[in-house]
């Protein structure tokens, strides 16, 4: 089954073509890694699919519904959630607290009338909280503030808000970006033990060719807002258009 | 009565009305645009802008003449009067200097520690400024209006054209405003230091890479949107009294006429001003004064529902 | 964390004084967090205000129910500016849009106080969710002049279009308040075991609202909407993107806050039996800002504190000699310093103290 595509998805800024008519297809339980030179438009494309940004044409549906038009929190609603580049948390509550928030949000849907209601009444959420926070490994950090956590724990504070709600599909804009070999190592396994875990869809976005290749069933590469290769991290590896990109456009 | 005459008068009061809006709109653009610039430059919103402006205005009274003290501390401590002569004139030189030189100060010891803070805190800290300047002057020189007379070489009417008589000194505040705002216009556009200004505001990290050190443009930036507020004081003073609270009256619609216009768009305040001060003056001289006020709010909060960016603003990133 | 178990052994007689205060800060700590004791604390408090402000602070009744008043009104205003980060410079409309909307309904309507009360909040209700729907498209500064806009409109509407209603500058004077529940004079005294505490009828009225304000506050702020409000105020992308309605949530912040406005301008009408038309204008909206961030945003005591001592300033200290010409400027003076040095104002700075005494609360 399908759980994203795009089709012919285009956004231009004045007269710069930053996505070109990119056609992508996630299927359920694939991991799929987006990549290409600085510039490429990933970061946009994935903009377009979180719904922050309007495309100028094209379409992006979502298990098999059309999400144009559609506010960012209801593309989350609907099972899509994202991790963020920088850690993106709630760095002056506790780390409780930030687990609360996602639990509340996929508990509760996307907004409540219960402004007279006790925090307190609502057990399932304060359960779902836990678990997400024993699920990333900081339960017993829980009364910190999470800003006083390193950054490795930040960012897997953050993976376990995205995976609070267990989406049906993950976004990650470099999860790994701005980490020490051994966080990168740990948030590698945890990403890999999730997706088994919960059968989970992840696009991902990253840099680091090691962990791309390491954990994604298949490759679309980005170059000046076209797809210009897509396959298994193999076939990739081997296309003469990426090569080219990857060093015909960048010399150092 | 012949078309023609009827024609004539019908002519002359539409000019008339455009003549008084622009008059009544200069004030707002001569703030306006200071408060753009160091917006759309500096990213700082400063809710001191009309302590500048009603700085400029006290200075200018000071400069120009004796003003008698009635009430207020000063008097109380058996000042009567205070005031150096001088005249309009060098008011009008002297002042924006001056002013110059507290905006460099604000900048330094006030803006720069809150650039990175949320825009929150910096309208917090200036509004705190704001009051601390109002406050020290109703306490010092009284709460109680003055006049701010008019240079003699500007007073009286003036006849023009088809119009008929006109306020010299009306004339006059058209006039200067539009030299100042030109010439910032032709400093931020045509030269060296407006063009790193403008790429400073674009991307400031990137030209900073390029060697070129920004401090000293935002500086400057910063000290001349205050020189205007304080001309806007002493151009505007003789049109009314001059009391402490005009720098809180005055700031709330020349951040209307900054947003209306579009943020860090010197033709869009321009633009903006004389939308609102005509749109005022014509209300009032059709018979709705009472409307005249809630008109221009009305105005600026549909142009703002319509288009966020302002009329002449570009279309903000997302984030 | 003090929620460690402690090693019996290491407890050295050395240690024995931190012990008994860390003990004592955290049965504070858990007595504070029930809802009922917040409400206690809030009763005794403005039950034993009066006569210690009236003996000991050269204070009046008058000006405790005053203080009182604009309590509530910062309390509320700190649920949207503490609590959900946005910075509204157009409450004024709130509270004196309650205050005319209760005004004109004690004339034209019913002058029981409980009905004049709904009347005026209703309306801020209603406002606000007209207001706070045109005002939060855009964040930041266009939210603060947006809010700024509407409050000024409203100000030259009571001036002068709407003068039939407002009665224009001479502001509403035609406030007419009969007796609560047809038999309580609420501008009358008080019966005999409150005369101890209380010499008016006016202040209990405003005491029992402002205890209710108070308790729905709390409560508000310990329910979800409380978590979600400082989520939003930390990280309005993340709040949206764990599937928060982001937009909802802050119309809903303002709203409440208004409605807080609503109940002050409701009693501010009731108190006076006058509406001035400065209730409206935006130095009145900057009024509300000065006394809750000075007070201490986030925090739902800080307000309070914060409205009583502006109020104290400009009706007490005003009046001492040298110093009392000075107060405005005073009170700009404090206001900087709150916002360059503590961002959490006065009530934060005690708490941070109190924190550092107790010890241990590395927070």
């Amino acid at each position: 089954m399908t759980v994203l595509e795009t089709e012919r998805l285009t956004k231009q800024f004045g007269g710069l073509t930053a996505v070109d008519e990119v056609n992508l297809n996630i299927e359920q339980g694939e991991g799929v890694s987006l990549i290409g030179p600085n510039g490429a438009g990933k970061s946009t494309f994935i903009n377009l699919v979180t719904r922050r940004l309007e495309p100028t044409h094209g379409e992006i549906t979502f298990q098999g519904n059309s999400i144009l038009g559609l506010d960012p929190h209801e593309v989350v609603q609907m099972g899509m959630s994202k991790s963020f580049q920088t850690a993106s948390i709630f760095p002056e509550l506790t780390v409780k607290e930030n687990a609360t928030i996602a639990a509340l949000a996929a508990e509760h849907g996307s907004f409540r009338f219960n402004f007279f209601r006790n925090q307190n009444s609502y057990p399932e959420v304060e359960e779902l909280a836990n678990e997400v926070l024993e699920s990333v490994g900081l339960y017993s950090e829980r009364e910190n503030q999470a800003d006083s956590l390193d950054y490795g724990n930040k960012r897997r504070l953050e993976l376990g808000i995205a995976l609070a709600a267990e989406p049906d599909m993950l976004l990650m804009d470099e999860p790994t970006a701005g980490m020490s070999p051994d966080e990168t190592k740990s948030t590698v396994e945890l990403i890999k033990r999730v997706k088994q875990e919960l059968d989970l869809t992840f696009l991902l976005v990253e840099h680091d060719m090691e962990i791309v290749f390491d954990i994604s069933d298949r490759i679309v590469v980005l170059n000046r807002g076209s797809v210009i290769a897509k396959g298994t991290p193999d076939e990739v590896q081997d296309d003469p258009a990426v090569q080219e990109a990857y060093l015909g456009g960048v010399e150092e | 009565m012949r078309w023609g005459e009827s024609g004539v008068t019908l002519l002359a009061d539409i000019l008339t009305i455009l003549l008084n809006g622009l008059q009544q709109g200069a004030i707002y653009v001569l703030l306006a645009v200071g408060l753009s610039i160091i917006l759309g430059t500096l990213k700082f919103v400063n809710f001191a802008h009309g302590a500048l402006y009603l700085l400029g205005a006290y200075l200018g009274l000071f400069i120009t003449g004796q003003v008698p003290l009635n009430n207020g501390q000063l008097a109380e401590w058996g000042i009567q009067s205070y005031g150096i002569g001088l005249g309009f004139i060098a008011a009008l030189i002297i002042v924006p200097i001056v002013v110059f030189v507290i905006g460099l100060l604000m900048e330094r010891f006030v803006a720069q520690a809150f650039y990175d803070r949320p825009d929150t805190d910096q309208i917090l800290v200036t509004f705190g400024l704001a009051i601390i300047v109002q406050e020290l002057l109703r306490a010092l020189l009284g709460g109680s209006s003055q006049p701010f007379p008019q240079p003699s070489w500007a007073s009286g009417p003036i006849a023009l054209p088809v119009v008929g008589n006109f306020p010299r000194w009306r004339l006059g505040v058209i006039a200067i405003t539009a030299v100042l705002v030109l010439g910032v216009y032709g400093l931020v556009e045509y030269t060296d230091f407006g063009l790193i200004v403008q790429a400073g505001t674009l991307d400031g990290e990137m030209v900073r890479l390029l060697g070129i050190k920004l401090s000293r443009p935002y500086l400057v930036v910063f000290g001349i949107g205050a020189a205007l507020a304080g001309v806007a004081g002493v151009v505007g003073g003789p049109l009314a009294n001059v009391n402490p609270n005009i720098g809180t009256e005055q700031l709330v619609p020349a951040f209307l006429t900054v947003v209306i216009g579009g943020v860090g768009k010197i033709e869009g305040a321009v633009v903006a001003g004389l939308m609102l001060g005509t749109l005022q003056v014509l209300l009032i001289q059709t018979g709705y004064a009472a409307w005249s006020q809630v008109g221009i709010y009305a105005l600026a909060a549909i142009i703002l529902l319509v288009r966020p960016q302002g009329l002449l603003g570009s279309e903000v990133d997302v984030s | 964390m003090s929620d460690e178990p402690r090693d019996a052994t290491a407890t050295a007689a050395a240690d024995a004084d931190a012990e008994v205060t860390g003990g004592l800060a955290d049965r504070w700590a858990s007595f504070r967090d029930r809802e009922i004791s917040t409400v206690l604390l809030t009763v005794v408090g403005v039950a034993v205000f009066p006569f210690l402000f009236n003996n000991f602070l050269d204070g009046y009744t008058q000006l405790a129910t005053l203080m009182l008043i604009y309590g509530i009104f910062a309390v509320g205003f700190d649920i949207l500016l503490g609590y959900t980060g946005l910075l509204s410079f157009g409450h004024a409309v709130f509270f004196g849009g309650a205050a005319y909307a209760a005004g004109i309904f004690s004339a034209s309507v019913s002058s029981s106080p409980l009905l004049v009360l709904l009347a005026g909040t209703a309306f801020a209700v209603l406002l606000a969710w007209i207001v706070g729907f045109l005002s939060l498209r855009r964040g930041g500064i266009y939210f603060a002049i947006l809010t700024l806009t509407f409050g000024q409109m409203s100000f030259y509407l009571a001036a002068s279009p709407l003068a039939f209603l407002t009665n224009g500058e001479n502001g509403f004077t035609s406030v007419d308040i009969g007796h609560l529940l047809g038999v309580i004079d609420i501008h009358g005294g008080v019966p005999f075991p409150l005369t101890m505490l209380v010499d008016n009828m006016l202040y209990v009225f405003v005491a029992v609202m402002t205890v209710l304000s108070v308790a729905m506050a709390n409560r508000i702020l310990h329910s979800p909407y409380g978590t979600v409000f400082r989520a939003i105020r930390e990280n309005e992308r993340r709040a949206e993107f764990v599937g928060l309605d982001v937009w909802r949530y802050k119309l809903m912040a303002f709203i409440i806050s208004a409605a807080f406005a609503g109940i002050a301008g409701s009693l501010f009408a009731i108190e006076g039996n006058y509406v001035p038309l400065e209730s409206l204008y935006w130095t009145e909206s900057g009024r509300i800002v000065i006394m809750t961030v000075l007070g201490g945003v986030g925090s739902l005591f800080g307000p309070l504190f914060g409205a009583g001592l502006y109020l104290y300033i400009e009706n007490i200290v005003s009046g001492f000699p040298t110093l009392g010409p000075f107060w405005h400027l005073i009170l700009g003076v404090v206001f900087v310093v709150a916002v360059v040095v503590f961002p959490d104002g006065i009530w934060g700075g005690i708490d941070y103290v109190r924190d550092k005494v107790a010890g241990g609360e590395d927070k």
